[in-house]
């Protein structure tokens, strides 16, 4: 019997026009879509490539010393953040944040600090971006409404109902043939067109993913899947409740436009969610104190060494008797960024400055570990600092918005794509990962005090035997335990739906 | 006719849809009004300080001489910002807010446009403001459909098309009575939260609106009716065609959500990925071949010399490449941010397919936000500083003291100038010029409508009960 009810199921709705439509208007917008999604990543795999070319050959033309590599105004080691794939799917923070980063012993890096590959036309931020999950989340649901609006309340009208109840079956298992009947139709269309998109992202030879790639795939087609499910449950008990189809119509249409566009729109213009910026923050005064601290005790150094003076160059002039020596300053309140350096550069050095030179090494001996100490201490400040500022209103934001379901899916999907908020953080651990290898690395090799730091006269650094910067996306199951929770709420409100639809549904008379 | 518009309007009235309506667009209108209150005095706050301490320093350099006054320029000009922000936010935050004038030592001043990226610091999710543009574009665009999907549909799934259509009335008679009785009860609701919003802005002392700013507000109002017309009648056409309301209010959605929801964004980034993008590389590569063209063809070699003890053909001569650099460098910054300009506006262009972006646009128009709106502020600032240039040249030759030698301090007026007599930017908007950028859109949403009425109507004459 229960078979039966399915395939009758069945029959009814591959047989309607709603199908039809559902399928045609799936696999238009999805193919247009993903053609032109591909298109976009691969403008930014370029960028991206041609960033990474550059900034190595600059490194390696125009830094002879260790300090102007490290130090100079125009940061010269800059790592970059490779576009993801998955960002076709779920375009999420991955387009819009930062793409390249200095790395330096002076600063700890973080989104906040990142730039942009100066490449593209900013004007064209004002339209808005699309990619596939958006699709999925207006065109999914409202298929799923109108695959449900009628499932009882249809029953009812035409008087079906109580000739299938009068055969020995249970109510429940009518609701089930009905969901399963409906939710294989629903497959049908999100199943072509995630395989179209499939094919057509295997073609395009510039996108390449991995097998952990093609498992977070799996993960978003499972979250749609449930949201497909929660958005035909919605509509069944708005179908069960009021038992006339044009009512039901017309409340879930009223539905899908409240939870999916209006929604996560006026909350986020109701509750304002930006970053508060505070022009001259505590924690800023205090970061500066610190650094202030490090030039009281650089200039107690330099007045206690040998040299007479509290002067940092050291009287070190190049043949010409020119002297290279730098110095600088970033004072970015608004990022809570502040520092303070020295440094030199000198591609030859002259005869009458050879007895200065030991001073000089001594004196950057001791300043470079002293900054690299400085800067742990003021990102125990920083950290919670820009946490405060920026994550925590953002979070509040997205926290706002899980209470659509919309909302949620679009956070579960992201955090399975790696294009969260978590996903692009991993990127910038990993710079500041390789911020403490390099220093590591100097300290290993005593090139604070070495003599390449501030003269190249010995020969040029030679940039390779530095540590090289990796970055490998989190794996899959870095993924999973954050989309979890999301799904697990998705899957819960299902379940809270499907109970509530077979109470109704058991007190009715029909 | 008016008693099946009144018909039309009572069955209306009284339906789940009509109370649904109602109080969502009360609750977005508020929420929008809200906001409104909050962030608009801030922003005109933020824009009277700049504006202030732009002054200052140019009273400042007017004090000093008409030398310093050429040499530094008017300074940062800042785009004012409209009072009906409220009714498009019109990606204000993706553009610049104003345009700066820099100087380096002995160089004269020059236009820079600065590019934006505030966003990069904003780590939370994307949102679009709930703005006019939002709520008339999306929502009562829905709402129109949703009145009208089975106006006639399911007057013949209950038979009483049939009825109605025995009566000795004309078929076009009950289409135009049923297209305004869906117009009126969409258009009630609306008023009732446009009333509202405007009830709780007008009652904030920090926010006033002008006469024109009504004027505005009244256009924009039209429009509005203009895009839900729009839409009933493409609803009516359906509906006509139709047998089915259910099946009607299908494709009727289909329909929607690809032109309104999802043709926007697509036809962008698929418009963006034509034309390729000179890039900031590019352009940082052409004004290094233009600055060593004019290093090549001028022999600087008074470039270190002291130039008081200069000769007056020298002067000139230095005059010159200080005026020619400038032009040329000027010139160069407004061919860039022209290209880039034209290459979004090229991409608009082609999103006007979709009405709702039509109707962006016009909102845009009139309440004074978005590209046009910035490119009217270019306009604006590139004339006011010809028009500043010329005061310069003027009060300069005024001067009999001075050898009128622009461009180097010892060719030209050193006395001080009277700071009311310099000329002050205003960032002014045009109402009639508005609508000389907005007429295609206005004619194309019209045709849009003329179009989709014709449909209607000859759907619905060859009707069969």
């Amino acid at each position: 019997m229960f078979l039966t009810l399915i395939r009758r199921e069945l029959l009814d709705n591959l047989m309607a026009f709603r199908f039809a439509a559902a399928v045609v208007i799936m696999l238009l917008l999805v193919v247009a879509n993903t053609v032109v999604l591909i298109k976009d990543y691969e403008g930014r795999l370029t960028d991206y490539n041609t960033a990474v070319k550059t900034h190595r050959q600059e490194l390696r033309l125009e830094s002879k010393t260790y300090s102007d590599g490290m130090l100079s105004f125009w940061g010269k080691i800059i790592v970059d953040r490779p576009p993801n794939p998955l960002s076709i799917f779920n375009t999420g923070l991955d387009k819009r944040l930062g793409n390249e980063i200095q790395v330096s012993h002076i600063f700890t890096p973080t989104i906040w600090d990142a730039n942009k590959h100066a490449a593209d036309n900013s004007y064209f931020n004002i339209f808005t971006s699309i990619d596939i999950v958006l699709i999925f989340q207006g065109i999914l649901s409202l298929l799923a409404l109108t695959f449900a609006y009628d499932a009882i309340a249809g029953e009812y009208e035409r008087g079906t109902l109580r000739l299938v109840l009068s055969h020995p079956v249970r109510r429940g298992s009518i609701l089930f043939a009905k969901y399963i009947g409906a939710m294989v139709c629903l497959l049908v269309p999100l199943l072509m067109s995630l395989l179209l998109m499939l094919i057509l992202l295997t073609t395009f030879a510039t996108v390449s993913l991995s097998t952990d790639d093609f498992l977070r795939i799996g993960g978003i087609v499972l979250t749609s899947l449930i949201y497909l499910s929660l958005f035909y449950l919605i509509g069944m008990l708005i179908s069960a409740i009021t038992r006339r189809t044009s009512t039901a119509l017309i409340l879930s249409m009223f539905v899908w436009g409240f939870l999916v566009l209006v929604y996560p729109n006026m909350i986020l213009t109701a509750v304002d969610t930006a970053p508060q910026v505070d022009p001259e923050p505590a924690a800023y005064h205090q970061i500066k104190r610190v650094w202030d601290e490090l030039e009281r005790k650089r200039d107690q150094f330099l007045r206690n060494d040998a040299v007479p003076g509290e002067g940092w160059g050291f009287d070190l002039v190049d043949v010409e008797g020119i002297d290279s020596i730098f110095s600088g300053w970033e004072d970015k309140p608004s990022r809570l960024l502040y520092y303070t350096y020295v440094g030199s550069e000198f591609e030859t050095i002259h005869e009458k400055s050879e007895p200065y030179v030991p001073h000089a090494q001594n004196f950057y001996g001791f300043i470079g570990p002293l900054t690299v100490n400085t800067v742990e201490r003021t990102w125990l400040i920083r950290k919670p600092a820009l946490e405060t500022i920026y994550v925590q209103p953002a979070n509040r934001g997205r926290m706002l918005l899980k209470f659509s379901p919309a909302g949620l899916y679009n956070a579960t999907t992201e955090a399975w794509a790696g294009t969260d908020l978590n996903g692009i953080q991993d990127f910038f651990i990993a710079a500041q990962r390789y911020r403490q290898a390099i220093v590591n690395y100097f300290y290993d090799e005593k090139i604070f005090a070495s003599r390449q730091w501030f003269s190249s006269d010995q020969g040029a650094v030679d940039w390779d035997t530095l540590p090289q910067f990796s970055f490998q996306r989190s794996d899959i199951g870095v993924n999973a335990k954050r989309a979890l929770p999301d799904l697990f709420l998705l899957l819960t409100m299902n379940i809270l739906l499907f109970m509530a639809i077979f109470l109704v549904f058991i007190n009715s008379e029909v | 006719m008016w008693h099946i518009t009144k018909r039309e309007l009572y069955d209306n009235l009284n339906s789940l849809r009509f109370a649904l309506t109602t109080v969502l667009l009360l609750a977005l209108m508020v929420t929008n009004a809200v906001r409104y209150i909050r962030e608009h005095p801030k922003r005109v706050q933020k824009y009277r300080d700049a504006v202030a301490e732009s002054m200052n320093r140019l009273t400042a350099h007017a004090d000093a001489s008409l030398y310093t006054l050429a040499q530094q320029g008017p300074g940062t000009l800042y785009k004012q910002p409209s009072p009906l922000h409220f009714c498009a936010e019109g990606g204000e935050t993706f553009l610049p807010d104003r345009v700066d004038s820099s100087y380096y030592t002995e160089r004269f001043w020059r236009l820079r446009y600065p590019d934006v990226n505030i966003n990069m610091m904003n780590v939370g999710p994307d949102v679009s403001q709930v703005d006019w543009t939002f709520i008339i574009g999306y929502i009562l665009s829905l709402v129109a459909l949703i009145f009208t999907f089975d106006a006639i549909s399911g007057e013949r799934e209950h038979g009483t098309l049939r009825l109605m259509l025995a009566n000795s009335i004309p078929r076009r008679t009950v289409l135009i009575g049923k297209f305004l009785g869906a117009l009126i009860s969409t258009t009630i609701p609306f008023m009732l939260a446009v009333l509202v919003n405007l009830l709780i802005l007008s009652t904030a002392s920090a926010v006033h609106l002008n006469i024109q700013a009504w004027g505005r507000l009244g256009i924009i109002f039209c429009i509005a009716l203009l895009y839900t017309c729009l839409f009933l009648a493409l609803g009516l056409l359906v509906s006509a065609r139709v047998q089915q309301s259910a099946v009607s209010l299908l494709i009727l959605l289909l329909t929607w959500v690809t032109f309104v929801v999802f043709m926007p964004s697509t036809l962008a980034s698929l418009a963006s990925g034509f034309s390729s993008s000179m890039s900031r590389d590019e352009y940082d590569e052409r004004y290094g071949q233009s600055d060593a063209e004019l290093r090549r063809t001028w022999q600087r070699s008074w470039y270190w010399a002291d130039k008081s003890e200069l000769d007056e053909r020298t002067l000139t001569k230095i005059g010159e490449w200080h005026t020619k650099t400038a032009v040329r460098e000027e010139r160069l910054n407004a061919g860039y941010v022209t290209f880039k300009i034209n290459q979004v506006q090229r991409a608009r262009a082609i999103t006007s397919i979709s009405p709702a972006v039509l109707l962006q646009h016009l909102l845009e128009s009139f309440a004074g936000t978005g590209l046009d709106r910035h490119q009217q502020f270019i306009e604006n600032v590139q004339r006011y500083a010809r028009e500043y240039r010329e005061f310069v040249v003027d009060m300069d030759r005024s001067d009999p003291e001075s050898l009128h030698i622009m461009g180097v301090r010892e060719g030209m007026s050193q006395k001080p100038i009277n700071p009311e007599a310099v000329p002050k930017f205003e960032d002014t908007r045009n109402l009639s010029k508005d609508f000389n950028t907005a007429a295609t859109e206005l004619l194309l949403l019209t045709l849009f409508v003329v179009v989709l009425l014709a449909g209607a109507y000859l759907a619905f004459v060859r009707v069969e009960i």
